[in-house]
């Protein structure tokens, strides 16, 4: 049956991109906040094979370890997790997001939140205090992140250099902080082909308007939208997380106003809502409209114009 | 130069292209199917055990949309019996046996007359004696599908009648795939027939502007430069596309990248849009036809695929089988994984080397099995939208796929299920692997019996 040849895309493929593309991040994370956050990533990535496989076996099904998705997904749960967090955390972070997230639907494919944003708002919700416990970069002090000590003092955000931001000398979860590194590998997967710039684009477009036309209106209070794109998850959670294939919407325009969407969202959680930064909550609920966003279908092709 | 962002950009290895002419040895048997085309089968008016010439009328067009047949080899008639088409139906077919000796039937030599000064009807007449089809939405007669100027068709779209006069006469120098290489050979060598070809058929179809595809990857097209040159009322122009992109080769696409028009789908013909499209194979075919009046008894193929002995474009009578064909290029190089007609994108794959080459083959590849992707395991939509970006046709093939392959038929069609062209860019780029072309076949084929 024609086509007879066939690309190099597989689904590994796809997983080890994603993968290759986190490494700049968890690279940074490293060197920014020490040993201890590759006993993190480690706990995270085991975990989420070691159960996954468990499952798959128990439950007499086919072993897809082979894919990466379980690698991906405690990689990407550790990225976003607090430095501070005890050896505990990843481990059931992990297997909530490998038996909740994604193998109760039925695996890669069927799920319709991303997996370790599941896992995430169920540690959060579970152990709120320790998910919240940041270190200022190079010590094991204690700190407040951007966004949480703008929630606490809307004029602090004119304490924090942007470059600072930029190339990740704040507090915050492991892979989230540092812009540049996030950027690095959100340019390889792009250049990979396995995200399109639609949603990273349009999501932190939603952001920057948004964040845009408030400081324009009260500069005092609002901080200027370069503040906003640079902090909390948001550069992560644009590249990485929200254009993650099997939750977000497959047509152009689907995947354009999902992105703005998200983008708005997002800024209205960290402006108006209970949590300082509202980018993972936005993706999550922009998840369960994908399947509407799909029916936002291309043009049809060839329809002749009406006159 | 034109740009179409839809489709795939194929691997410089998967599309590497030999253009060296091959002539083939005349075959000693040759199977000749009495329809090569859609249309109705001729009529035969040889016999069992008669002597044949080359060249000469073997079965006559007693239809209106059925061609003359005429034989490609000299020697007797051995049978006219079922065998076996590309499509792997039985068909009737003339089966000469070669005498070795290529005599040929001199046709009724006329004086060499200007274009020009025939009468449209007498150059349509000729196009059909030669048994000449065109091959680029599906194989028909060309005189079913040429729309000469005093005769438009009317067509119903969206429920309106409409009748276009074509305004545009495309000739294309691209192939079908970026692996087939006739067009962009005849692209690049001289050839008599060219102008008047592309003049009866600008004659036939009424066209005023005459678009040149060629192919930016194979430069030296100096004779249709020469031809926009020759052209005093500028009517005559060249567009340059990249050939090394896919589908941008197919009839649909290749409108939309040239002229920006697009054919409405489905069930929709160039015509509907004002466009003539033929390749430079059917031009100087055309050209023959019409100012020397001999019948099309041999083609010209690409052959290709690493079990093939060689590669490049091959001369070929019409009616030989593959199995002697690649005998003659000196057999199997490699062990095959699989034997294709057409293009590696399009094509059909055979298990039968018997199967004749015939007026719509374009290619004939033997691939290994490093070189094939066999249509094993595949999994789950991941939902990455690949697909929804290499679409040529703006569908969402991923969901269609899901309809189709949970037996929703009815669904796929409200979702454009028969605006699908089959180019299989879907199916190259999924990550899952999902058969997807296949599926839409399937799901084709069922609604067509449910509705007879």
């Amino acid at each position: 049956m024609s086509p007879h040849l066939r690309g190099t895309h597989s689904i590994e493929w796809m997983m080890h991109t994603f993968i290759i593309g986190l490494i700049p991040p968890a690279v940074m994370a490293l060197y920014l906040f020490g040993i201890q956050c590759l006993v993190i990533m480690a706990l995270s990535m085991a975990t989420a094979v070691i159960v996954e496989a468990a499952i798959q076996r128990l439950t007499n099904q086919q072993l897809t370890y082979k894919d990466c998705h379980a690698i991906l997904t405690g990689l990407m749960l550790a990225l976003i997790l607090p430095p501070s967090v005890p050896w505990w955390i990843p481990v059931v972070g992990a297997s909530v997001a490998i038996i909740l997230g994604k193998l109760v639907f039925g695996g890669l494919g069927n799920y319709p939140f991303n997996p370790p944003l599941v896992a995430w708002v169920v540690l959060k919700l579970s152990w709120p205090e320790r998910m919240s416990l940041f270190f200022a970069p190079h010590t094991h002090s204690q700190a407040l992140t951007p966004l949480m000590a703008f929630k606490e003092d809307p004029s602090l955000f004119y304490s924090y250099d942007m470059i600072d931001l930029f190339l990740g000398n704040i507090p915050g979860p492991l892979g989230t902080v540092c812009g540049l590194a996030v950027l690095i590998g959100a340019v390889f997967i792009l250049y990979r082909g396995v995200i399109r710039w639609h949603i990273p684009i349009s999501f932190l477009f939603g952001v920057g308007l948004f964040a845009g036309i408030l400081h324009a209106i009260n500069p005092d209070v609002y901080p200027p939208a370069i503040f906003h794109l640079l902090s909390g998850g948001l550069l992560l959670g644009a590249f990485f997380i929200a254009p993650e294939p099997v939750t977000s919407p497959v047509t152009p325009k689907g995947m354009l106003l999902f992105g703005t969407l998200a983008g708005i969202l997002t800024m209205i959680i960290r402006m108006w809502g209970a949590y300082p930064d509202g980018t993972f909550y936005a993706i999550l609920i922009m998840n369960t409209a994908t399947p509407l966003f799909n029916y936002l279908k291309p043009r049809k092709y060839g329809r002749l114009k009406r006159a | 130069m034109t740009f179409f962002s839809k489709g795939i950009t194929l691997k410089k290895k998967k599309t590497s292209l030999n253009l060296n002419l091959i002539e083939s040895p005349l075959p000693k048997r040759v199977i000749l199917p009495l329809q090569q085309y859609i249309g109705d089968p001729s009529e035969p008016v040889v016999t069992k055990g008669d002597k044949v010439k080359a060249g000469q009328l073997i079965a006559t067009a007693s239809k209106e949309n059925s061609l003359p047949l005429y034989a490609t080899i000299s020697g007797t008639v051995e049978d006219i019996t079922e065998h076996d088409n590309y499509k792997g139906t039985p068909t009737p077919c003339i089966i000469i046996e070669g005498d070795g000796t290529d005599t040929w039937e001199v046709p009724p030599k006329e004086e060499k007359k200007d274009i020009s000064s025939l009468a449209l009807s007498e150059i349509t007449e000729r196009i059909h004696a030669a048994g000449l089809i065109t091959n680029q939405l599906v194989p028909v007669p060309l005189t079913t599908d040429l729309v000469p100027i005093d005769q438009p068709k009317a067509h119903l779209i969206d429920g309106k009648r409409i009748t276009r006069k074509i305004d545009t006469l495309i000739i294309t120098a691209l192939d079908k795939e970026p692996s087939l290489g006739v067009n962009r050979y005849l692209a690049g060598i001289r050839n008599e027939e060219l102008a008047d070809g592309i003049a009866a058929l600008k004659m036939i179809t009424g066209a005023q502007y005459i678009r040149l595809v060629v192919d930016t990857l194979y430069p030296p097209y100096t004779q249709l430069k020469e031809l926009v040159k020759a052209d005093e009322e500028e009517t005559t122009a060249i567009t340059p596309l990249n050939g090394r992109r896919f589908p941008t080769g197919l009839a649909i696409p290749l409108i939309k990248a040239v002229l920006g028009r697009e054919v409405p789908l489905p069930y929709g013909h160039p015509r509907d849009v004002g466009v003539a499209l033929y390749d430079i194979d059917t031009a100087i075919a055309v050209g023959k036809a019409v100012s020397t009046q001999t019948p099309q008894v041999e083609s010209l193929i690409t052959v290709g695929g690493g079990a093939m002995p060689e590669s490049g474009i091959v001369r070929v009578r019409i009616g030989t089988s593959i199995g002697d064909l690649i005998e003659s290029l000196g057999g199997f190089s490699a062990s095959p994984a699989k034997i294709i007609t057409g293009g590696p994108m399009t094509g059909m794959a055979h298990y039968d080397l018997t199967i004749p080459i015939t007026r719509e083959t374009q290619g004939l590849f033997a691939l290994t099995r490093n070189e094939i992707q066999l249509s094993g395991d595949y999994r789950q939509c991941i939902n990455c939208g690949l697909c929804v970006k290499v679409c040529p046709v703006n569908l969402v093939p991923g969901v269609l796929s899901l309809y189709c392959a949970k037996d929703q038929f009815d669904m796929a069609e409200t979702q454009g299920l028969f605006d699908c062209i089959e180019c299989g860019c879907c199916d190259y780029v999924c990550p899952s692997r999902r058969p997807m072309v296949h599926l839409f076949r399937h799901a084709k084929h069922q609604l067509m019996e449910k509705t007879g």
